[in-house]
């Protein structure tokens, strides 16, 4: 099997990374990974950047807001 | 329905409407159940759009209101928690939008790559591995401010994509735009992020990063 290259690797690795792909197309994108030290380290700032992002936006509501959804539920406030 | 909602006060242990008490209790119930589970990330959406507490604090709760009210028209079984969030960004466009105005007129998609300061080429550090190794060890209070930096749409589309995992298809759904177009904000608004905390780290000093001004692209 050729292997799909540099530049169709690089065009494809955020829909790789986010599994929008097809199983064959991210097979052909996986086996070129393997192969290629540049494309890895992409991929590698790629997943360290997504996990970057994870951790900035892991975020919890305030308590208040919990039941001030709630109160507004229970007295029918849905206006 | 309207029934309920003409009444004045909470409907609560009085008169002769004990059916559509026990009805809205039930509803009440399964929204709770259903949708209250999707607080955080919801707030997590409303933080991302308005960037202050007071502000996403109220649109989840408008956000909540409105899906209450629109509940009977959620088809069980499919994709409550899309429908969610899409209810969340539509209640941002009829009642933010017009206060927290962007500074440009138009659509970021017009903007040219050049106008929103990516330079594909550039990078101030010295490797890929350097440059993952710095991200990997950015305080997150760098990478918020980062995200905020970039245009709002860009903002979401990662948001949805990176942190909620949904799909392009779910995330055209809910910013009501082409798969296209979400695809182009990820990409866009990605590289933007990494500009930023590229050059953010190598400021700092954090990772390898030797700033020596000179790195080919």
């Amino acid at each position: 099997m050729a292997d799909c290259g540099c530049d169709k690797a690089k065009q494809a690795l955020e829909e790789y990374l986010h599994n929008e792909l097809c199983s064959e197309e991210a097979a052909d994108i996986r086996e070129h990974l393997e192969g290629c030290v540049d494309c890895t380290d992409e991929e590698r700032v790629n997943v360290v950047l997504r996990e970057a992002v994870q951790r900035a936006c892991d975020e919890t509501a305030p308590e208040d807001l919990r039941n001030q959804v709630m109160a507004r539920l229970r007295e029918g406030q849905y206006h | 329905m309207s029934a309920v909602l003409e009444c004045p006060r909470p409907p609560c242990e009085r008169v002769g409407s004990k059916t559509m008490d026990a009805a809205l209790e039930a509803k009440q119930a399964l929204f709770v159940e259903q949708a209250l589970p999707h607080l955080d990330q919801l707030y997590g959406h409303a933080m991302r759009k308005t960037g202050n507490p007071a502000d996403a604090n109220d649109l989840v709760q408008e956000t909540y209101m409105k899906a209450f009210a629109a509940f009977e028209s959620f088809e069980q079984g499919t994709n409550l928690k899309a429908w969610l969030h899409r209810i969340l960004e539509n209640s941002f466009i009829n009642n933010y939008r017009k206060a927290v105005r962007e500074p440009f007129q138009g659509s970021v998609e017009e903007l040219e790559d050049w106008q929103l300061g990516n330079a594909e080429s550039r990078t101030a550090m010295s490797s890929r591995s350097a440059e993952a190794e710095a991200i990997d060890h950015l305080p997150s209070s760098a990478v918020k401010d980062a995200l905020q930096n970039i245009p709002e749409e860009f903002r979401v589309a990662v948001f949805l994509a990176d942190v909620e995992g949904f799909s392009y298809q779910e995330i055209a759904d809910i910013m009501d735009t082409p798969t296209g177009t979400v695809m182009s904000r990820l990409h866009r608004g990605r590289r933007l992020l990494r500009d930023q905390l590229t050059e953010y780290a190598a400021e700092q000093g954090i990772g390898l990063a030797p700033k020596t001004g000179e790195n080919r692209g």
